[in-house]
């Protein structure tokens, strides 16, 4: 089944229904929008946030680390990923999780409900389940979890019979964010194998030290199993490598610096094989991804 | 009801619905902006630099965003001549918008090479000459600084544009823009078109390194406005005026009040560029914005601001 293709992405308005703290640095921002403006969307695209006109929070409020960066006057929308998305009749409801960084994510904290912001999405082209899988290894680190638990979701329903095996690394328990859903019914159903860098949780070191240990001791039918992978590019490099030795499908969500996110700016080049040919060309993250087959990225790290 | 505003102008003998362009490599070829803008309702649609042979661009990070604006350095990555002459010019021919064409090189022969075969295309209204890169190591910026270059260059490829209108894109990173612009217009352009990015630097002072792979890049939007204005009142007053040569302004646009300085201080069409990245479908509303001011301040035709600054 192909399920890779776009659906139609436009810009409209959306309004705050919540916009919660869930730890320390990480919130959640759930959105409500017509169903006409967001018909549908795939898990692994994503949406471009007009922050600019949200206000920043009262200087005393204002994190320490964040107390320079937040003077930044900012002009460019913001890509996000999205975890759900639920239409119920006329309305659909979007959620992303966001952990706050700087200026833009900075400003986010201060939406509260009935707000309005400017939404262009849905973008890029999303995962995509091959013919065939019967399982499915998810490798998702820190912000990289939250596409995945759409997809973790999205295939439990669509494919009812498809074995989910989440391994999940954070830096810290609390930055587990695969975890915050837990009372989820569909997520119950998902195996989970946890990897946090202070062992505040599962295994103390990388989740790819945990994710080579398992396909060692279990093996895999190559053909029915896919790896899905979202998270910083050295762990994805390391996904990719594992995927290659072992012969396994395997699809990333990358990551880059993006002006516009509609494929105008040029600015989000990922460097990829062309089959047959030696030189390499750069694909755009916003347009042909940010969902890539490993075989075809070229890692610089 | 009132009579409707008239804001189409008289651009070096194209006429264009109204002052609207999009700005060169901030739409692509206009595919990608069908699902938010409906390109027709502009006065023209300039496409992405065009270079003889495809350009990946520079490596990343190619683009950092900074106070009330963005510094790029991509590179002038574009798909090359051949292939855009076959799969972009059939889908700029349903444009009704005056297409130019961004046109890029390494060396003289390179612009030649783009712009006769270029020429030869009815769909094209005019060229827009690019020797204002600055991120590129060969060709870019470096014809546009020297006046005596600009006058090389710029002779060579009027010959070669034949009947199309000739732009050419003017680098505010000059001691002196009029002399370059006068060279301009002397070599045979038709318009002028200002201003390019400035070239800028971003350092991330954690590890001391430039941001952009590039070192250096092309600043952009709202933050270059004011300066923007300036050069383009400045070439307007010392050369585009008295020559009868029209000017399209551009340089941080966001709405129609902005538009309306750039046109009051001496432009005929503006340029709308890093905003497209914001408001895909900006430039219609800046249209809209244009028609609001003068149908309040009772302009009649949008030729009696040109140049209006006291």
């Amino acid at each position: 089944m192909n399920n890779c293709s776009t659906a139609n992405r436009g810009i409209f308005q959306a309004t705050v229904c919540e916009n919660k703290q869930i730890s320390r640095r990480f919130y959640q921002l759930s959105l409500e929008t017509s169903a006409v403006t967001f018909p549908n969307s795939k898990p692994g695209q994503f949406l471009e946030l007009d922050l600019s006109s949200a206000a920043l929070p009262l200087t005393k409020a204002i994190p320490v680390e964040l107390a320079d960066i937040s003077q930044r006057k900012i002009l460019l929308r913001r890509p996000f990923s999205f975890f759900n998305v639920a239409t119920d009749g006329e309305k659909t409801t979007l959620d992303i999780l966001y952990c706050v960084l700087g200026a833009g994510t900075l400003r986010m904290t201060t939406l509260s409900k009935g707000d309005s912001i400017s939404v262009i999405g849905p973008l890029g082209n999303g995962f995509c389940v091959p013919q065939g899988k019967q399982t499915a290894l998810l490798v998702a680190g820190g912000m990289g979890a939250p596409p995945l638990q759409h997809l973790a979701e999205t295939l439990l329903r669509d494919y009812p019979g498809i074995r989910i095996i989440a391994f999940v690394g954070a830096k810290t328990k609390e930055e587990l964010l695969f975890e915050t859903e837990l009372g989820r019914p569909a997520t119950e159903k998902i195996e989970r194998i946890i990897a946090t860098d202070d062992g505040s949780a599962g295994y103390r070191g990388f989740i790819t030290d945990c994710f080579t240990k398992w396909l060692k001791e279990n093996p895999v039918t190559t053909d029915d199993t896919i790896i899905y992978s979202c998270g910083p590019e050295e762990m994805l490099a390391k996904v990719a490598q594992t995927a290659k030795e072992k012969n396994i499908d395997c699809q990333i969500s990358m990551e880059r610096l993006m002006a516009c996110g509609i494929g105008l700016c040029q600015s989000c080049a990922v460097e990829c094989r062309v089959e047959g040919e030696d030189q390499t060309v750069y694909k755009l993250c916003c347009k042909d991804g940010p969902v890539f087959d490993t075989k075809e990225v070229v890692f610089k790290l | 009801m009132t009579k409707e505003v008239d804001i189409s102008v008289d651009f070096a003998g194209i006429k264009l619905a109204n002052p609207v362009f999009t700005a060169s490599g901030t739409c692509g070829y206009a595919d990608e902006l069908a699902d938010f803008m409906d390109v027709n309702a502009l006065g023209g649609f300039i496409t992405k630099s065009i270079t003889l042979k495809p350009k990946k661009g520079n490596p990343i990070p190619r683009m950092v965003e900074t106070d009330s604006g963005m510094l790029n350095a991509i590179g002038l990555a574009n798909i090359g001549l051949e292939k855009f002459i076959e799969e972009k010019i059939p889908l700029l021919e349903q444009i009704s918008a005056a297409i130019f064409v961004n046109v890029a090189g390494e060396s003289i022969e390179d612009y030649i090479a783009v712009v006769e075969r270029l020429a030869a295309e009815k769909t094209i209204a005019g060229l827009e000459l690019n020797i204002s890169c600055p991120n590129v190591a060969k060709g870019g910026i470096s014809f546009g600084t020297d006046p005596a270059q600009v006058e090389e260059i710029t002779t060579s490829v009027k010959k070669a544009a034949g009947k199309k209108v000739l732009m050419v894109k003017l680098s505010p990173c000059v001691t002196d823009i009029s002399t370059i612009a006068r060279a301009a217009v002397d070599a045979g352009a038709d318009a002028l078109s200002l201003i390019n990015t400035l070239t800028a630097m971003a350092i991330d002072i954690e590890n001391r390194k430039p941001v952009l792979a590039n070192r250096t890049g092309g600043l952009s939007g709202p933050a270059i406005k004011p300066v923007a204005v300036y050069l383009v009142n400045k070439v307007y007053n010392e050369v585009a005026k008295s020559s009868g040569i029209p000017i399209m302004g551009l340089g941080g646009i966001r709405t129609g009040a902005d538009a309306v300085e750039f046109i009051i201080a001496g432009a005929s069409a503006v340029g709308v560029g890093t905003w497209n990245f914001v408001e895909p479908d900006g430039p219609v509303k800046i249209v809209e914005g244009i028609k609001k001011y003068c149908s309040h301040h009772k302009i009649s035709h949008i030729k009696e601001l040109i140049g209006s600054v006291e």
